[in-house]
Formats: structure tokens, sequence, C-alpha cells
């Protein structure tokens, strides 16, 4: 039984919960228990906030990071923003006693100290070590033969890697990987490393621009014939969701890609129906895509 | 009693603007023994000499203080006014009071202070050193060199030219090195294998040059002097001696592998050689691909060889050589650009390096000169170069490796005149033309139409159904982020370290610079020589340079080893260590510290006593140190002459 | 006479913004992180690796120039300064080792500082001073919460106003209200326009 304490941030929670109930209940398959962090608060969103003002930002990084060093166990996200947020916070006062020493004084204000003895991992860091691609081979119930994905990586889990350490942002394969011990196709596309558009403050200030890098993206993934986007961000993920919305209301232009977490990609190879995983949930449905998986089996 | 002497210089206004010479001068000529103390503008002018010697014949000086500029300056200068005194020049001490004192310090007065304590403390090191002679150790007139490109290839040719003997060592199976690889050279654009097959054929007619081919050293012992090498000759899979070249055996060679030589944009045989000027003249059995060696099956060339030259169970000899002088002339490696992964090196198939587009280019190349594409053998139309790969980047390598914006320049300008309806683009951040003729080379380059695109490349990708390879890069002069698809990209790649070097350093214990390759004694002064004495360099082994520069540098070369070899015999330092064989223990702990494996032991009647190598020992005490009892003293610079100057230095508080 | 007006004269320009650059990130990032703009040599990787660079008028490389020479106003007024979605593309690929994301985080809080700060990111801020989310939950998320077996409200500062009071308590304590100029008395943003 290995558990970790699971940072949950904004977006997972309060728009697309059903990442959390499909992670939350295929991690049990695999013996792996997420222990909640009572009175988390948003990671802070990195470029957002850290635009805003860096000390405002780390304190509030900071203080997640002391609440959930309080369950004893090493932190995982589910979100690129929320990873980036918190274990750049966790690399620069590790780094620097004198910082760490400025926020603890704001942090013992509201009784709570970072110690920075917790890992801060992401959840495609568990599925890819922790349980490894051969489990997830064997762990599929109707593996997805025939169904092309296009992964997008997102960018605050990989980058800088002179910080993140999970090895090159150019050409990275894990979530490939584990995309094709699924049994399905990972396929190149044009641009694959590019960025959704959402981060920096970008979406909330110049939303037709970070609908510009959407809508690039996923012109791309149409061009190379995915049958749906696999991302490992909560907030890519809303990008790609609701960005095809907004697309579809202020363009004109439909796309109808379905966009799935990875962790729903693997509830899907397990049999997991769409309302368990989620996707009905969401704003693209993702009967496409079903009935394709579907069509297979038959 | 003696008489000391001692000499302060002003040095122009470097010494005398902060230190009051005069005052100074006053205040030594009272310390114990000091006979007399002098100030003058230049010590190390004629005059300045001409005082200390006149000195020491009408004063009897017997010991003498210079305090002037670093010993590192005029200390020979000195020695030679002492021993052409008749006085011994080991009874000179230096005292730095312008590197330590004046050239350090802005207070006048503790400044004087200072320079009288350093003053001080050489004159209590002086009263009791001894006088020392050098003693000689015999030098073995001959030269090894250690790489056979063209650096080594001219280093052997100017030492064997002056009259003596030369070792040339070459790792691959011919000499000619990277030079052979190369087409046409910049900025003359004369063909690289015409202005070097000569010299390669003086290097084996020579009979001054023992020419060692397919060998590698593999252990230096020794010192400067007298070096013994033990060689590798790695066994071809043929008895060389029966084999003319006739090339029969690589006609008729099944087997076909990714040829080196060509970048892997061609193929060769099990059995071949290099190129067709290859000396010596004679294939390798590459172990790793010959059927019969692998499988034992085939055995054409054995079967087809006319002089019955072939013998697959050939070993490796080992042949033993004495030096005084080695010259290490190594080469350089290309950087493989598979890290950078944005370009797609290794991923897209019409990215190429610039020594493939090189090999694709040389008229007896894999593709006789014609430049073609990867991909579908097509001639590509629109080609990009892209500059600084691997260079210039902290994520790769720091430096700026030299020849690279001239060799795209000067392939750009071969692929233009070939076809003048090509569109060459050459991606850049600053065009490096240095040299002789470079700068106009480029400006040729500009007007015959090829385009210096200013911005470094972020990223290539790939149209996937025509392979063609697409650059983006901000236009940094146009202020405007651009993309170009084209038919071909070629990597100008830098020079890095070759993959042995390290293994070279280990055998002979040199020092690398920051980048990596081998570094030389000093930057500016002494470029061709190492820290090692008789140890030197050519050649791009020692950094990133063009093929003049080599040539020069191993000219250079030359003249540094034969300032070793030239003489029968070297004199060597006295300033060394030196054991008490009657206290000696032989523990061995003062070999165990000697950094330069000077120190060994060895048998006296029943006992072990260290013994120390008076060529390698530096001087440098740590045996004085790690010493159980003492029995070794580093010669005037014992334990006492320490002690005299801590209580110069202390003021008398000891 | 002719009067030149295109030219820019060097001796105008604000040369201390190094220092002001350097003063306002010191503490986070350590010094040597935002003098690496003066290593930039203007190759442009940044710009042609930029996503946002090649699609509107922002380029990742001028920002170094000017920062460098001392655009002050220039640099501080732009609103393209905040077209950068902090992807890090740039950041890797830089050949100078310039902590390019890092360099424009700090230009962003000293425009924030000057009062340039945009209406919609002054709401995001209030958010998390109201629930402690950028993102708070709505109605229909709730629904969807309990429908997929989990409780209404998750265990953040949503479940535990404790916790919101202590987030509320840290941005007080940093000043952060006072950059938003958010109002404790009417939680409200000031101003609103």
């Amino acid at each position: 039984m290995k558990e970790y304490a699971i940072f949950l941030g904004c977006i997972i929670p309060n728009r697309y919960p059903g990442i959390e109930t499909t992670s939350t209940s295929i991690l049990k398959d695999f013996d792996i228990e997420l222990l909640p962090i009572n009175g988390a608060s948003c990671c802070p969103a990195p470029g957002v906030f850290s635009s805003f003002h860096l000390e405002s930002w780390l304190a509030i990084a900071a203080r997640n990071i002391a609440i959930g060093e309080e369950t004893g166990r090493d932190i995982v996200t589910m979100c690129n923003g929320c990873y980036g947020s918190l274990a750049e916070a966790n690399h620069l006062l590790n780094g620097n006693k004198e910082l760490k020493d400025k926020i603890n004084d704001i942090l013992s204000k509201v009784g709570c100290e970072f110690k920075g003895n917790s890992k801060i991992k992401h959840m495609i860091e568990v599925f890819s070590e922790d349980i490894g691609v051969k489990k997830i081979q064997e762990y599929m119930k109707n593996p997805l033969d025939g169904i092309k994905v296009c992964t997008h990586y997102g960018c605050h889990f990989l980058k800088p890697s002179e910080i993140k350490k999970h090895g090159s942002s150019e050409r990275p394969k894990f979530l490939d990987e584990l995309v094709r011990a699924t049994g399905a196709e990972s396929i190149d596309y044009k641009d694959k490393t590019m960025c959704c558009g959402f981060g920096g403050g970008v979406r909330a200030r110049d939303i037709d621009v970070t609908l510009d890098f959407t809508r690039e993206k996923l012109k791309n993934i149409i061009s190379a014939g995915g049958d749906c986007i696999v991302d490992q961000c909560a907030s890519c993920h809303l990008e790609f969701d609701r960005g095809q919305a907004e697309i579809k209301k202020i363009y004109g232009e439909e796309f109808r890609l379905p966009v799935l977490y990875f962790t729903q990609l693997i509830g899907l190879g397990i049999g997991m129906g769409q309302k368990e995983l989620g996707l009905t949930f969401q704003n693209i449905p993702a009967e496409s895509l079903l009935d394709k998986i579907n069509g297979r089996k038959k | 009693m003696t008489n000391i002497g001692v000499y302060i210089c002003h040095c122009g206004t470097n010494i005398a603007g902060v230190v009051d010479v005069e005052a100074l001068a006053k205040r030594v000529a009272k310390l114990k023994d000091v006979s007399l103390a002098r100030d003058y503008k230049y010590m190390c002018s004629n005059p300045g000499q001409d005082l200390i010697r006149d000195d020491i014949k009408h004063r009897n000086l017997d010991r003498v203080v210079v305090a002037a500029c670093s010993p590192r300056m005029h200390e020979n200068t000195y020695k030679k006014v002492l021993a052409s005194a008749g006085l011994n020049p080991f009874l000179l001490e230096i005292a730095n009071i312008r590197e330590q004192a004046s050239w350090v310090h802005l207070d006048k007065e503790k400044t004087t202070n200072k320079a009288f304590d350093l003053i001080n403390m050489a004159v209590s090191k002086v009263r009791m050193d001894e006088p020392l002679t050098s003693m000689s150790a015999n030098v073995i007139q001959r030269v090894l060199v250690i790489g056979a490109g063209i650096a080594g290839i001219q280093t052997s040719l100017d030492i064997a030219n002056i009259g003596y003997d030369v070792v040339l060592v070459e790792k691959e199976q011919s000499i000619g090195g990277r030079m052979s690889q190369l087409g046409k050279t910049f900025p003359t654009l004369d063909c690289s294998a015409c202005i070097l097959t000569p010299k390669m054929v003086e290097v084996s007619s020579n009979p001054r040059i023992k020419l060692f081919t397919y060998s590698e050293v593999e252990e230096i012992s020794g010192f400067i002097g007298n070096f013994k090498a033990k060689i590798r000759k790695k066994s071809r899979g043929l008895d060389e001696s029966l084999c003319t070249g006739c090339g029969l055996c690589q006609e008729k060679c099944p087997t076909r592998v990714p040829s080196e030589y060509d970048e892997k944009m061609g193929k060769r045989k099990a059995i071949y050689t290099l190129f067709p000027q290859a000396v010596p003249n004679i294939p390798v059995i590459d172990r790793a691909s010959c059927l019969y060696i692998t499988k034992g099956k085939c055995g054409v060339c054995k079967k087809v060889c006319p002089v019955g030259a072939i013998d697959y169970e050939r070993g490796d000899e080992f042949i033993e050589e004495e030096v005084g002088a080695v010259v290490v002339a190594s080469g350089f490696d290309p950087f493989d650009p598979t890290s950078k992964e944005e370009y797609g090196f290794g991923i897209y198939k019409n990215v190429i390096t610039g020594l493939q587009l090189e090999r694709l280019l040389h008229a007896a190349g894999p593709t006789q000169g014609e430049v073609v594409r990867p991909s579908d053998g097509a001639v590509p139309k629109r080609i990009a170069f892209v500059q600084c790969v691997g260079s210039r980047d902290e994520h790769a390598n720091k430096y700026c490796s030299r020849v690279c914006c001239m060799y795209a320049i000067k392939n750009a300008l071969l692929i233009k005149e070939h076809h003048p309806e090509s569109e060459i683009f050459i991606y850049y951040i600053d065009i490096r033309a240095f040299g002789k003729g470079y700068e106009e080379f480029y400006k040729r380059a500009q007007e015959k139409g090829i385009k210096f695109m200013r911005g470094r490349v972020a990223e290539i990708f790939e149209e996937p159904a025509s392979r063609n390879p697409v650059i983006r890069a901000d236009d940094t002069l146009l202020g405007m982020v651009t993309e170009n698809e084209v038919d071909m990209v070629v990597l100008s790649v830098g020079m890095i370290p070759r993959s042995d070097s390290s293994r070279i350093q280990k055998m002979l214990g040199l020092a690398a610079s920051p980048d990596g390759f081998f570094m030389e004694a000093h930057a500016k002064l002494r470029p061709v020589d190492t820290l090692v004495d008789g140890v030197f360099l050519a050649g791009t082994a020692q950094g990133p340079k063009d093929i003049p520069d080599t040539v020069a540098q191993a000219k250079g070369a030359a003249s540094g080893a034969l300032g070793v070899v030239s003489h029968k015999a070297l004199l060597l330092s006295p300033l060394i260590s030196e054991v008490d064989e009657r206290l000696c223990r032989g523990c061995g702990d003062c070999k165990d510290v000697c950094e330069y494996g000077a120190i060994e032991l060895v048998t006296l009647d029943t006992r072990k006593v260290a013994k120390i190598n008076p060529a390698i020992c530096k001087g440098c005490g740590s045996c004085v140190v790690a010493c159980c009892n003492g029995s070794i003293k580093l010669r005037n610079f014992t334990d006492s002459i320490t002690f005299a100057m801590l209580e110069a230095a202390l003021g008398g508080a000891l | 006479m002719p009067v030149t007006k295109n030219i820019i004269r060097i001796n105008d320009l604000n040369s201390g913004f190094i220092e002001e650059l350097v003063e306002s990130g010191r503490k986070i990032f350590g010094e040597d992180v935002l003098r690496s703009v003066e290593a930039c040599i203007q190759c442009g990787c940044c710009t042609g690796s930029c996503p946002s660079s090649r699609r509107t008028a922002f380029r990742t490389r001028k920002i170094f120039r000017e920062t460098s020479l001392g655009f002050k106003e220039s640099v501080l007024g732009s609103d393209d300064l905040w077209l950068c979605t902090t992807c890090y593309t740039c950041y890797e690929r830089c050949p100078r080792g310039v902590k390019t994301t890092d360099i424009i985080r700090v230009l962003r809080n000293m425009a924030v500082r000057q009062g340039y700060m945009a209406e919609a990111h002054r709401m995001t801020a209030s958010y998390v001073f109201k629930t402690g989310h950028g993102v708070p939950i709505n109605e229909e998320v709730q629904r969807q919460r309990v429908e997929l077996g989990l409780n209404r409200l998750p265990p953040t500062t949503h479940s535990f106003p404790e916790a919101l009071r202590s987030v509320q308590e840290v941005l007080r304590l940093t000043g952060f209200d006072e950059i938003v100029g958010f109002d404790w008395e009417t939680m409200e943003l000031r101003g609103r326009k």
C-alpha cells in the first residue's frame, strides 16, 4: 500500500472532478491511496500569480506544501500548473535559507511551517514509475487498438528541465508510452510540444491569443488524423475542452475532438463508462471516440 | 660570516611609485651580514646587471638578493650574472616586491614595510643557501609524434628534415586525419587531398620517420629526454609485408556496412582502405563485420589475394620505442548533434552535419561529389546551413568552434557554383571571418546570392509527405519570426576533443582546459608547450583551429621538441628533494604522496630506501612533509631556512 | 532646417533599470538570475521558439534588449509583456543561459507595482481573496461532484473557512491586498471599472 497526499488545485475539484474520481479509482486497483490535504487553496497558478507578486505566490505555495507535509507523505498533483508552482516553490525555498526563513516567518502567523521534506510529484510519475507501462498493459481489459491518440505534455511538468529534472523537454516519451500501453497508437503532429496557450495569465487578459494557440494545436491534431487528445494537465485539459466550445462560439469553427486526461484514457481501457469517467460532463462529447472503440470490439 | 649584496629595483615607477626605495635600501643595509644595499632604476638592464657583477668582483660579495619583480621574469637573468662573475648561481634570492607588494597595495608606508619584510626573509634564506650544481641527464634524440593528421605530419617532417628521428604513431589505418576527409579548403578552394597527399608521401618515404599506422600508444613512462613508449600495433588481419595494395580483396568482399570515414553517408566493405591515396595503401579487416571472423563463412578475400597475405588469426604486436620528447597531435571529433533534439538530427533524414556534407561534396566520396539528400537521393535545390550547433551554447559547449562559419560559407559557395539555381541560406548569430582572405570570402558568398539570415535557429520540424525540413528562426534583423521549408538542412557542428583524449591525458599526465582540449602551458607565451616537460601540443588537440593555424602550430611544436632532443644532455634543476639514506626507513610514504612519480624504493644493502629521480622531481616538498622521520630535505628550503624566514617575517618574535 | 525626430538618444534612457530589476527579483531568485539578461547576444533563439511571438507583436528578444538598455517606460507599460504564457521554451534553449521567464515575471511584478495590472487579472486575484481559489467552484460542478460520489465541496478552502482565513492573512502579510487594490471591508476590488 503506497500513500500520497493529493493536492487538488482548482480546476480538477471545481471544473473537472471526473479526473479526480477516475485517477483515485484506478490507483486503488494498484494499491495506491490518496490522502486529502484539508484546507489547501489555489496552488497558486504559477504563471499568473508569480507575474503579479512573486512573494505572495511563494507564500501561498509554501503554505500548501506545509499543510501537505503535515500528512507525512509525498505530495502528488494532477495538474502541470500546480506541479510547476509547488515544485518551483520547493526548489527555491530549499535552496535559500534566508528566503525560507522569511516565508516561514509569514507562515508562522497562520500556524504552519514549510520544512521541505516532502517530495512534490505529478500523477504521471506515479503511473510511469510506481506502476509502470508493463502493469498498465496487463491491466487493460479492452485494449484501445486502432485509436489514434495525439498527446499533449504541457509545459510546467518538464520545464525548466534544470529544476524539474525529468529528462529532455524537446522529445519526451513517457506519456506516449503510457498511451501505447493501453493499446492505442500515439501519433506525431506538428508542434507537438507547443504550449496550449492557457498559462502566464494570458487566458484571463487576452483570451483571443490563447484561443489562437489552442486552435492551432487542434488543427494540427485533426490534420494528423488524431481521434482524441490526451493530456496530463488540468489547465491544458480545460483549455482544450472548454476552449473548443469558446472557439465555436467566437470563430464558428468546430473540431469535436474528444479531450481525455491520461487516466481517463486508461479508464476507457478497463471498460469504465463515460459517466464514470466524467466525460459526459465535459464540453466536448466523447461519443465519436467511444463509437470507434466499441466498433473495434465488434 | 657572509657578504650579502641587496639590490632594490625601482622598476621605473612600478615599484618606486609605491615603495620608498631609497629609505628601504638604507634600512636593509643595516641588516646583519648585508655588506651593501643599492637601489637602481632597472636592475634587469645591462648597467643594472653590471652593478651586481662589479660588486661581486670588487666587494667580495658571496650572496646576492635582488628585490624586484617576480622571479618568473628575471631569475634566470640574475643567475647568469652571478655565474659570469664566478659566483654559484644558486646563491641568489629574489624578493618579489612588485607583484607581491607595490602592484597589490596602495598605502606607501605599509607597502614599504612589507617590502622590507620580504627582503629580510630573502636575506635570511640566502644566508643559509648552499651552492648547488645542476645535474645533467642524457637525452634520447628522437621524438614521438602521436597522431598523423596534418599537424602530426607537419611536425614530423620538420623534425626529420632538420635531422632528427621521429616515431609517428597513427590510430587509423592510414595517415592524413580529418584533412583527408575534406574536399576543398577555404578560402582558396584548393583541393585538400592535393595539398595533403604530397606531404603524406613525404612522410612515408622519409628515412628518419618510423611510421606506425593502425597503432596506438598504450603506455608512456619516463621523463623529459628519456621517455619509453609502448605501442600496440593492431592486427589488420593480414601480413603487411606481403600486401601489394592491389585492392582485389576489397573489390570482392560481399559485406557492406556504413562507412565511418564517410560519416555514415556511404558504405564500405569489411576489408577496406579509407581512401584511394591512403598511406600505407594496405587494407584492414573489420573484425566486427567480417563474415569469416564472426560466422566462419565467406573467406573470399583470402581466396582471391594473389600473394596470400590474408591472415585472419594474426594478433596485435607490441613495440617499445625510446624517445626524448613527445608531441601530441591527436586531433578532434565533430560534435554529435543528436543531443540538440530540437534540430531533429537522427530523426529527420534530411538533416545532416557539416562533415557529412563534406563527404558528399568530396569528388572521391560516396556520391562522387554530387550532393544528394538522404531521404530520396534527390538533388536538393534549397539548402539551409545552421551555425553554432553545439557551440557557443551553455547547454552543449560554451566555446566558439572557430572554423564553422568558414566551412559553411565554403560549402555554400561550392554548391552554388555547381548549381547556380540553388537557394542557399546560412542561419547565424555572428559570422566569424577572422583570417587572411576570410572576410573577402564572406563577401564573395554574399555576392553569389547566398542569403545570410541572422537568427539562431530555434527548431526544425519536417513536412511528413515530402520529408522537407522546415526551419523556424527569428530574423533578428527584420524583427519577425520566419519559417523556411527547404530540401535539406546542414548543421554546422563544432569541434570537440577526440573521444580517446582522456586516455591520452591520463597516460601523459596532461591538463585539460575547461573546454576539454589539452591545455597549453601558457595561453599567450607558451602555446605549444604543456606543463609536462618534454610534451608538446600541435593542432586541434589543443583547441579548434583551421588548417593554416594547425600547420603553424605544428611547426612550433617541432621547434619545441627539437629544443629538447637537439641536445645530447639536459641540465636538470638541482632545487629538488634529497634523501639522507642513513636515516631513511624505507616506509614509502614519500612515494605515495609524490604527484609526479619521482620516487622509487630501491634496495641499499639489505634495506629499502627512497630514491628520488632528479629529472622528474619538481621540488614541491610534499615528500618532505610526508616523511615519517625527517630524512628528506628540500635543497635550499630546509626546515632551518623556513624557520629563519619566519623569524624575519615576524620581526624576531619566534 | 529639418529636426530629427525618429532617433533614440541613448543618454535619455534609464541606465539604472537593470539595478532596479536586480533589486526587485534578488530576494526570490538571487542576483545572478536577474543579471543574466546582460549575457544576451540577441541571437533570437527565444523569439524563434516563442509561440506568442509568431502570432502577436510580442518579441521575447526585444524585451531583453530594451531592459538591458533601459527603456523602462516602454517595457513596464508594455501590453506585449503580458503575452508570454510562461511556457519556458526560450528558457530551455537560450544559449547564453539567460533566465528568460524569471526575468519576465520580475518585470511584470515591477509593472504591477507601477499600476499596470489588467482588470481581468485583478479579478482573478480577487477570487483568491474571496474563496482561496483562482477558479472557484460553481453550482453546476457541485452537482457533478455529488453525482460522481464526491462531497459537494472539495476539502480545500471551500470546505474549511479557517483555512481561507489563513490564506487571506498570508496575503495581507505579503501586501498582496495593497498591490491588487482589494478592500477587505467590501470584499471587492477598489475602484472597479
